[in-house]
């Protein structure tokens, strides 16, 4: 910079209050909030057809529980959607990195590799994986523009039949304590897989809200020429997301390992349908640079509730992705309405 | 109404069109006769777009009277897309396609049950092709072809619909020389076969050896028609920047090099030395100082638009040094260039200028979204509203509030907050692409109100723009013609003396 710095020409600052109204509409809370009347609806639908429904119990340790683990796979794959890119392949990572650590853990007769690692050992092992992973997904798709659709699903290929051939296709158990202290803990009452689910939502939140980082995921999304033009290092920041979904994952298929104290060789299979699902219904753009955590998180909520009515009310399970698949083509056909209102233009 | 006349492939009277408070068209005629050459010229906003775009019926004329001869011969009232083949600039074949499916692109021969007829595909296009000399390339796919050929195969596939009457706008856009000179005899061979052309360029040399005669353009009317033999090029730049001959010969004898503000301008800021980008930028070597304005224009193509990309970061240099206070810069980096205190305004706000779902206030700042940090390492959104307002004072941005997103603003103010980002990072020097594209009137004085204000402050300001207006803010305008500088012109200067140079005529200063 040189000695003299210019001042802005014009009028002089005014530095005018943030309002309630202004904040609402910068996190677009009208927006983000969509989808409360249909998670209200569903409560109110679910007290009716189920009394055990609207209980604490039921809440908490069905809806919240079973929820947490896809909410935390929900929350990797929004910040990558939001960037402009998305990821098939974390679906595998639940998978292998848990199937890795357990197996670095046990002894070969049940399973294992014998290499008898400790717990810690093998987390970190675990760590180390999902980062190469998200190395080679974002070098592939940031620096090679390779497409993404076709490099994540190879990856997600490649890395399912990684974890059949680490288990031969057996369910590992016998998990030491570190492992399942990530199921059965309680604070205050509460599981920790709740506790994990609001800290990573929590965090994700403020960081994509507030964090430079966060809003430049967002410009990067929104218009990657843009961004760069201004300045962002959009190669940096597309490598870093793939590697942060991969270790979010990764984490998230320990809380899942952790619950059902055993690691299936399939485990998480399938999961990646509904982990968009909900990204979707919650207000994440496919075409990235739009959407939030809070909608994230209530697309969550309302398919934890749909499938929790579903199973209180006996409908037989085999229907049950008919249902979800009803429930995402309306939420899109909602969508499209909700958006064709912003032709209005300030002159 | 006068009865169009059966020699006459086109016949237009009387032409007006406003848009808004814009009046692109007044009083527009032209009469081309069947099988003539005809060029269309005029300078950027002299109504040529509009005209053609009437042509071809993509705007309907408030008054006046279109004729056109169709492919059987006969004419018709009123523009026809079918009856004029067009070759735009801007390729509009499918390159995956072979040469042949791309000819009968959209209108395939079917066989009796509906499937595609492939051998009459490749017979249709060996037909046309044949006229060209060029049946070898049928079966190509076009993305392996010659710039010429993938030209070649754009009018065949525009005349193979049947229309008598083709379009070329700058047809020589991205040929070579040799290129160029094959084209044009083609073109030639075209007109002994009964094809009407009109000819849209801006290389007024092409002129003379592809067009019987010439139509400019002024202001919206047709100020002159007359055959290529009798007209100079000196004559056509007088008439399409609209000087007579005795001005233009008086304004050659007394240059007038209006010192403007010489005392108000600062020491040497920016220096580019031998700054070369491939072969679009061929070692150029430019300054600007504290509190001057330079303006930085040429034909498209002629590589002011990637001298300026590269001073701001966004290109990096083969060759050749960018100096700003002391800071070296040319590698293509945004970053360093930002922080060396240069703000850059991309030619194209749509396609890398503002991010549409993000609210005014943070594009404005997303230069400098990092030094907004407050507590935490978060954005302190205290200090970015602070900076909004700043800036939104300083180019008078009009929106509903700080929050609003940006795509739903009108042009003109998308583009101020490009320009309020630009200046976000408090930078010394400006450089500006287009900084007024497609923005109406009222906005653009609010721009040059603003760029004055930046000017008198002290920064320096290199504004790259084809656009008179823009240029007429600055103190000094290099013109660049094939990758060199080629001119230099004080303000002052006659319009004439810039078109001249534009076009690459030896300049007289």
């Amino acid at each position: 910079m040189s000695t003299h710095t210019p001042t802005v020409a014009g009028t002089p600052t005014s530095r005018r209050p943030l309002n309630i109204i202004d904040q609402a509409r910068s996190s677009g809370w009208a927006r983000e909030l969509a989808l409360l009347p249909a998670i209200i609806l569903a409560m109110v639908i679910g007290a009716i057809l189920s009394p055990q429904f609207l209980t604490a119990n039921n809440l908490l340790n069905n809806v919240l529980v079973t929820s947490a683990v896809l909410g935390i796979v929900v929350i990797a794959e929004s910040i990558i959607l939001i960037s402009g890119y998305f990821d098939l392949s974390l679906e595998s990572v639940v998978g292998l990195a848990p199937m890795l650590a357990v197996w670095l853990v046990l002894p070969a007769a049940v399973g294992g590799s014998g290499f008898g690692w400790s717990p810690w050992g093998a987390f970190a092992a675990m760590f180390v994986l999902s980062i190469v992973i998200g190395l080679i997904n974002g070098f592939l798709v940031g620096k090679l523009k390779l497409n993404a659709f076709m490099v994540t699903l190879a990856m997600l290929t490649l890395l399912r039949g990684l974890t059949m051939g680490l288990s031969g296709g057996k369910t590992l158990s016998g998990l030491p304590a570190e492992f399942l202290a990530l199921g059965n803990t309680k604070w205050f009452g509460i599981s920790i897989q709740i506790w994990l689910f609001a800290i990573f939502l929590v965090a994700a939140a403020v960081f994509m809200r507030s964090h430079p980082v966060g809003r430049k995921l967002y410009a990067m999304g929104g218009n990657n020429a843009a961004a760069a033009a201004a300045g962002i290092k959009t190669l940096r920041l597309t490598i870093g997301v793939f590697v942060a979904g991969a270790i979010i994952a990764a984490f998230a298929g320990l809380m899942l390992t952790g619950r059902i104290a055993s690691v299936t060789a399939n485990q998480g299979d399938g999961l990646i349908f509904t982990v968009f699902a909900a990204a979707v219904i919650g207000g994440i753009s496919l075409n990235g640079g739009k959407g939030s955590m809070i909608g994230a998180l209530s697309g969550v909520l309302l398919l934890g509730i749909i499938q929790n009515i579903l199973v209180l009310s006996q409908v037989p399970s085999f229907w049950i992705k008919a249902i979800y698949g009803l429930i995402i083509l309306s939420a899109l056909i909602f969508n499209y309405f909700a958006g064709s209102r912003r032709t209005r233009r300030v002159v | 109404m006068v009865t169009a006349n059966i020699q006459n492939a086109i016949e237009i009277r009387g032409l007006q069109k406003s848009f808004g408070s814009t009046q692109a068209l007044t009083d527009a005629n032209l009469i081309v006769r069947s099988g003539e050459s005809r060029a269309l010229l005029g300078r950027n906003g002299a109504g040529k777009s509009t005209l053609i775009a009437m042509l071809t019926g993509l705007v309907t004329p408030d008054a006046g009277s279109i004729h056109i001869q169709g492919a059987n011969g006969e004419v018709t009232e009123g523009p026809g897309s079918d009856s004029i083949a067009c070759v735009y600039q801007k390729s509009t074949l499918v390159p995956e396609l072979t040469v042949a499916e791309n000819i009968s692109l959209g209108a395939y021969p079917r066989k009796r049950w509906g499937s595609v007829d492939w051998p009459a595909i490749r017979r249709t296009a060996t037909d046309q092709l044949k006229d060209w000399g060029y049946e070898r390339i049928v079966d190509k796919t076009v993305a392996d072809l010659e710039p010429l050929e993938k030209k070649i195969v754009e009018v065949c596939r525009a005349l193979s619909r049947g229309p008598r009457i083709l379009l070329l706008d700058e047809p020589t856009a991205g040929l070579d020389e040799g290129a160029s000179h094959e084209l044009f005899a083609q073109i030639n061979s075209l007109r002994q076969r009964g094809v009407t052309v009109i000819y849209v360029s801006h290389h007024l040399e092409e002129i003379f050896k592809v067009c019987d005669s010439v139509t400019i353009l002024r202001d919206g009317r047709d100020v002159l028609t007359a055959q290529t033999a009798d007209l100079t090029v000196n004559r056509i730049v007088n008439v399409m920047a609209g000087v007579s001959e005795e001005e233009a010969a008086a304004a050659k004898k007394e240059i007038a090099v209006e010192h403007r503000r010489q005392d108000q301008l600062g020491e040497t800021r920016l220096t580019v030395t031998g700054a070369t980008v491939g072969s679009r930028v061929l070692a150029a070597n430019l300054t600007v100082r504290a509190g001057e304005c330079v303006g930085l224009t040429g034909l498209d193509g002629a590589g002011h638009v990637q001298l300026a990309q590269a001073i701001a970061g966004q290109l990096a240099l083969d060759n050749g040094t960018v100096d700003h206070n002391g800071h070296t810069l040319g590698q293509g980096n945004v970053i360093k260039t930002i922080n060396a205190g240069v703000g850059f305004v991309p030619e194209d706000r749509h396609v890398n200028g503002y991010v549409p779902e993000l609210s005014v206030e943070e594009n404005a700042t997303l230069t400098i979204v990092d030094r907004l940090r407050g507590r935490g390492g978060l954005i302190s959104p205290g200090r970015r509203r602070a900076r909004f307002t700043e800036l939104s004072g300083a180019w008078a941005i009009k929106c509903d509030g700080p929050t609003q997103a940006v795509e739903e603003l009108s042009g003109g103010n998308q583009q101020k907050v490009v320009l309020a980002r630009a200046l976000a990072s408090n930078p010394d020097t400006l450089v500006l692409v287009h900084p007024t594209a497609g923005v109406d009137v009222t906005a653009k004085e609010s721009i040059y109100e603003s760029l004055r204000a930046l000017r008198d402050s002290g920064r320096s300001l290199l504004i790259v723009s084809t656009d008179d207006t823009d240029l007429e803010i600055c103190d000094r305008v290099i013109v660049m013609y094939k990758g060199e500088i080629h001119a230099e012109l004080n303000a002052g200067y006659e319009e004439w003396e810039l078109v001249g140079a534009i076009q690459g005529a030896e300049a007289a200063a």
